[in-house]
This record gives structure tokens, sequence and C-alpha cells, in this order.
């Protein structure tokens, strides 16, 4: 409820306005931070489409974010002088076409069974990226150059990390905004009332079926996206990009930020990458308090971060929030 | 021909194993309606225990019986002390609870154990080979085969003859009805988590001088039984047993005519199972 279609408007204006004047107050390394937060923020957002919206506990997600990082890497090593517009194209491109093959097998089954069967698809595409080692370069991985930006005669130098992160932060930002716009579409609605209710949806009228697997198709693409910027930022992919630890990355993210609302895995997104960041300095076993961080939320925190900070205005009003661990989304809070 | 034969054996072996970390899987979820990711960590930390037991005593057989035990105490507490905390919110938490369990368990072998791989090395009769039909064949496989023809056998005894039996199918049934004819049925629960928890804990055991122990081992066998599990059915375990045979010697065979292929091969089958039944083999109709 905290965030209605006016706030949300301000929201992103300040957003924007704070990431444009950001790099002039960090650190060149916290600029490359700030980067990544943002692609990932995407991954994180998209992957919650699927998780709060649509209420499609996915474990597969890294398929998207991993054929999208290497597509456009494969594509900078085979095809030269290929414009970084192409480049992110066909990422999002394969992104798609995964999406609607393994979309029209999975969407059949639902629950448990979804989530079984997302968990081995993401395998099996992390075996195939490690046997087809000619294109993927296998255990070694593949190094790239990141292309300029070309605008008829004008030339973008995209090599500097400052460069790329405003790069980033229009295109990723726009894509971000374009999420947003599409909870608010028809298509968004009737993604969140066939969580509700599908059987009565589909009496209306609505095949629920397509809506799922374009839902599912939409945010395999802008997993792709993510998955493109995180191959152009770190000039570097590894099968690690498509590993199950990339969707356990992701599940963390809009975990602990909170799935009831759209922005909750933003927040997810930034919180673990400093969290990241400051215990892999501590220690190497730093994924072990990041699962037992995840744990005692899921046993807690069900509504994650996201769900206190609504609970705020209700604690200084004298009201009592919602019930801890009571699942926080209804179709107002998530708008 | 002594080549298919060997091969066959290995795949029996394969199957033999994948059948007891599905079963206990299968069973779980066919009674609980839990599906349980932590399954394979379980198992995982079967075979470390397994690894500690036998290192440090030089005995094998007493971790066939102790690592079990723990594993069935473990079980039982995360049962009862978180599973039993969300079930309330509804399947997807269990599922994030159980997914976020493997995690932490994965994380806690590899900063104990470290991470690479560790043999368990056993001696005595099971370090054998036998002459058998012409050829000769490592004892430990055909051990491997026997346990789980026993575990299987043990299972549908009590599952289809005795009391326990009837009360576990009664409960997944009407859990209510039952509950009001005086039967604990959170017990029962509670004991199902952790019976298929040990069971779990003992296909680790059995792995460990099998295959290598490591961390990547309960990833590598969840998916093998994931895909088990949807060839044969949700919650059938004869859908286990052939679902396990089948994956086993595909597994085999495929190693000996498409060495490239082989890893897809599974896969394959299973987005085969998807196109043509998704509810699987055996499984009932969703």
């Amino acid at each position: 409820m905290i965030f209605q279609k006016k706030a949300s408007h301000f929201v992103i204006a300040v957003l924007f306005l704070v990431g444009g004047l950001a790099p002039f107050a960090l650190r060149q390394y916290q600029v490359a931070m700030l980067t990544e937060i943002i692609f990932f923020a995407l991954y994180a957002v998209s992957y919650n489409l699927l998780l709060g919206y649509a209420g499609l506990l996915s474990f597969g997600h890294a398929m998207f974010f991993g054929t999208g990082a290497f597509t456009a890497a494969v594509a900078l090593v085979c095809i030269p002088g290929i414009s970084i517009w192409s480049d992110i194209f066909l990422a999002v491109l394969m992104a798609i076409l995964v999406g609607l093959v393994v979309g029209s097998l999975l969407l059949r089954t639902k629950g448990a069974y979804f989530a079984l069967l997302t968990l081995a698809f993401n395998s099996l595409f992390y075996v195939v990226a490690t046997k087809w080692s000619s294109v993927t370069g296998g255990d070694d991985g593949l190094s790239i150059t990141r292309p300029n930006i070309s605008i008829g005669s004008i030339t973008i130098q995209l090599a500097g990390i400052t460069s790329f992160y405003y790069f980033t932060l229009v295109i990723i930002g726009m894509a971000i905004v374009f999420c947003w716009y599409f909870t608010h579409t028809a298509m968004g609605r009737t993604v969140l009332l066939i969580r509700e209710n599908e059987e009565r949806m589909n009496f209306l009228g609505y095949n629920t079926h397509i809506s799922r697997l374009l839902l599912f198709v939409f945010t395999g693409a802008a997993a792709g996206l993510a998955g493109a910027f995180y191959s152009l930022h770190f000039q570097f992919v590894s099968i690690s990009a498509i590993s199950v630890d990339m969707t356990t990355t992701v599940l963390l993210m809009a975990f602990v930020g909170g799935t009831g609302t759209f922005w909750g895995p933003i927040l997810g997104t930034f919180v673990y990458i400093i969290v990241q960041s400051y215990l892999s300095d501590l220690t190497d076993h730093w994924p072990l308090f990041m699962g037992l961080i995840f744990v005692f939320m899921v046993l807690v925190m069900p509504g994650g971060l996201s769900q206190i900070i609504q609970k705020i205005p209700g604690v200084f009003s004298g009201k009592s929030g919602d019930e801890p661990g009571d699942r926080v989304v209804t179709e107002e809070t998530i708008l | 021909m002594n080549e298919i034969f060997v091969f066959s054996l290995h795949g029996l072996a394969y199957a033999g194993l994948l059948f007891l970390v599905s079963a206990g899987l299968t069973l779980v979820f066919g009674m609980m309606n839990v599906l349980n990711f932590a399954h394979a960590a379980m198992y995982m930390l079967g075979a470390y225990f397994s690894y500690t037991q036998v290192t440090t005593t030089g005995l094998f057989w007493p971790s066939v019986i102790f690592c079990p035990l723990l594993l069935f105490i473990l079980g039982a507490l995360v049962e009862r002390f978180l599973l039993r905390r969300v079930h309330i919110h509804g399947h997807l938490h269990e599922l994030l609870l159980t997914f976020g369990l493997a995690y932490i368990i994965t994380e806690l072998v590899k900063w104990i154990w470290g991470n690479y791989p560790l043999a368990v090395n056993i001696t005595g009769f099971l370090s054998k080979s036998i002459h058998l039909f012409g050829i000769i064949y490592p004892v430990y496989r055909l051990f491997v085969i026997f346990c789980a023809i026993m575990v299987g056998v043990a299972m549908a005894l009590i599952l289809y003859k005795t009391r326990m039996g009837i009360v576990l199918r009664a409960s997944v049934n009407d859990g209510e009805m039952v509950d009001a004819l005086g039967i604990n049925v959170p017990l029962v629960m509670m004991g199902v988590f952790a019976f298929g928890s040990a069971l779990s804990g003992f296909a680790g055991v059995i792995a460990g001088p099998l295959l290598s122990t490591y961390p990547g081992m309960a990833h590598e066998i969840l998916v093998d039984a994931f895909v088990v599990i949807v060839v044969g059915g949700f919650g059938s375990l004869g859908g286990a047993v052939a679902a396990s045979l089948l994956i086993g010697e595909l597994q085999s065979f495929g190693v000996l005519l498409f060495p490239k292929l082989s890893l897809a091969l599974v896969y394959l089958l299973m987005a085969g199972v998807l196109i043509v039944k998704p509810s699987g083999l055996f499984g009932a109709k969703q």
C-alpha cells in the first residue's frame, strides 16, 4: 500500500536522479558495484514477477540469465564488429526463444512439480554449457571486450567504468520501469488474478495458459537482458552465470527484499550485494551466512525487508501491523 | 556379450542407489506433500558422516547403523522445529525452507570437510571381487543392489501389510479423520520425515564407497532423483522402482554407446515423458 501509482512515479524520478548523481560522490569500485546492483536488480525484479506476482516458484531463472550472458559474449567473439545494440538484441531474442520452448513444456505443471522441473532444466542448461566448450569456453569461460556505442558519426566510449555505468542506468533503468508498467497493464493484472483464482479466470474466458506463458517469456527476456549486461560489465562470462547458484542468488535477492511488493527485490539486490561484499572480505564462507539469513527470513519474516518498511507507518500511528509471518501479498499491496 | 552383462550390472547398481535416494523423497512427498530439496543434502551428510566414521575407526559396518540414526534425529528436529512452523504459510514456503536448508548444509560440508573429493575405503569381503557367470565383478556393487531390494521390499511390506502402513495411508487421505480417531497425526508426519531423512542418510553411506564423496554429489543425485520422480510419477513407489531401473541402465549404456550424449540422455527422457505423459509413467492424473 506504501507505493501508490503517483508515489511510484516519484520514486522512479528520485531513483534516476540519485543514480545520475551517484558517480560524483562515489569511488570507482563503488560505481562498478552500483552497476552490478542495477543489472542484478532487473534480474531480481523479473524473478519476482514470477514468484511474487504469478506465484510460480522457479529454480531455473539462471537459464535465462545465462543464455543472455553467453549469447552476448559469443556474439561479440564470433561476429566481429557487431554493434552493442544488435548484441543485446540477440541476447534478449535467445532468452525469449528459451522461454517459449521451456515455458511451453513446463507451464503445464504447477507448484512443487514446476519447481522441481525448473531445477532440472537449469541443470540441463548447465550441462550443455559445460560440455559445449567449443562455443562457451567450458570451464575456462569467455573473455570479451566491450564495444563502443556509435550513433551515426558519434561514438561514445564505453570502456570506462563511469560511462558504462550511465549506459546501464539508462537501459536497465528503462527496462525496470517497463516491468513496473507491465504490472499495471491488463496483462499484468490478469496474471495476478490467475494466481488468486485460476478457475474463475478460466470461467471468465481468459486463456490462463497463454497468459502464464507470456509472463514466463517476458520475465525470461528481462533476465536475458540482465545477463547480457553481466557479460558486458565483467567483460567475462563463465559457466557460473548459468549454474543453479545464479538462481539461488536471485531467489535470495528477491526474498530478502520482499516478494510482496514490486520495489522489494530492488532493495533486496542492494542489500544482498553490499552485505555480500562485506561478508566476503571477512570470511570465505559467506554463502553459509547468506543461507542462514535466508532461512531465518523464511521462518520469521516471509514478507522480507519491505514488510518491515510497510509496518513502520503503522507503528507510529499506534496501529498493530500484520500478524508476523502473514503473507502480505494482496492485490492492493502489490500494485 | 560379457560386456553387456557387466554394463547392465553397473546400471543395476546405480539404479539401486537412485532408488534408495528417490524412495525417501517420494515417500515424504506422497505422505506430507512436501518436496524436500534438502533430501540430497542429507544424503551427502550421510556420506560424509560415514567417511569420518570409517577413517577414524576403520570399520564400515557401524556407519550403516549410526549414520542413518543421526540423520533420523536431524530429520525429526527439522520437521518439528522448522518445517512445521512454515507449514501454515503454505507450500511455497516449505519449498523455500528446504531449499535454504540444502544450501546451508552444502556450505557447512564445504567448511568442515573441504571442497574436494574424499574416498571412503572399505576393507574385507565387500572390497573383493567374485566370479559371477564367467565375469569378475566387485562385491560392493552387488551389495548396493541387494540393499536397494531389501529397502524396497521392507517399505512395501510396511506400507501395505502393517497397521502402521494403514495409519500412514489413511493420514494422507484424511488427516483430520485419523486425528479424530485418536492417532497423533503430527507425530506420524514427524516420523515419516525422519524416516525419509534416515533413508537418505543410508543411501549416502552406501554411495560413499561407490562414488566419491564431494560437495557437488548432492546436486548431482538430486537432479537424477528428480528425473526418477518425474518419469515414475509423483509419490508412486512402484514408479520409483521402474524409473530408477530405466535411468540407471540408460546412464550405464549411455556411457557405452553415446559417450558424448550420455549426460543429456536422462534429460531427453524426462522431456519425452513430459510431452507424452506429464503425470509420469505410473502417476495418477494431476
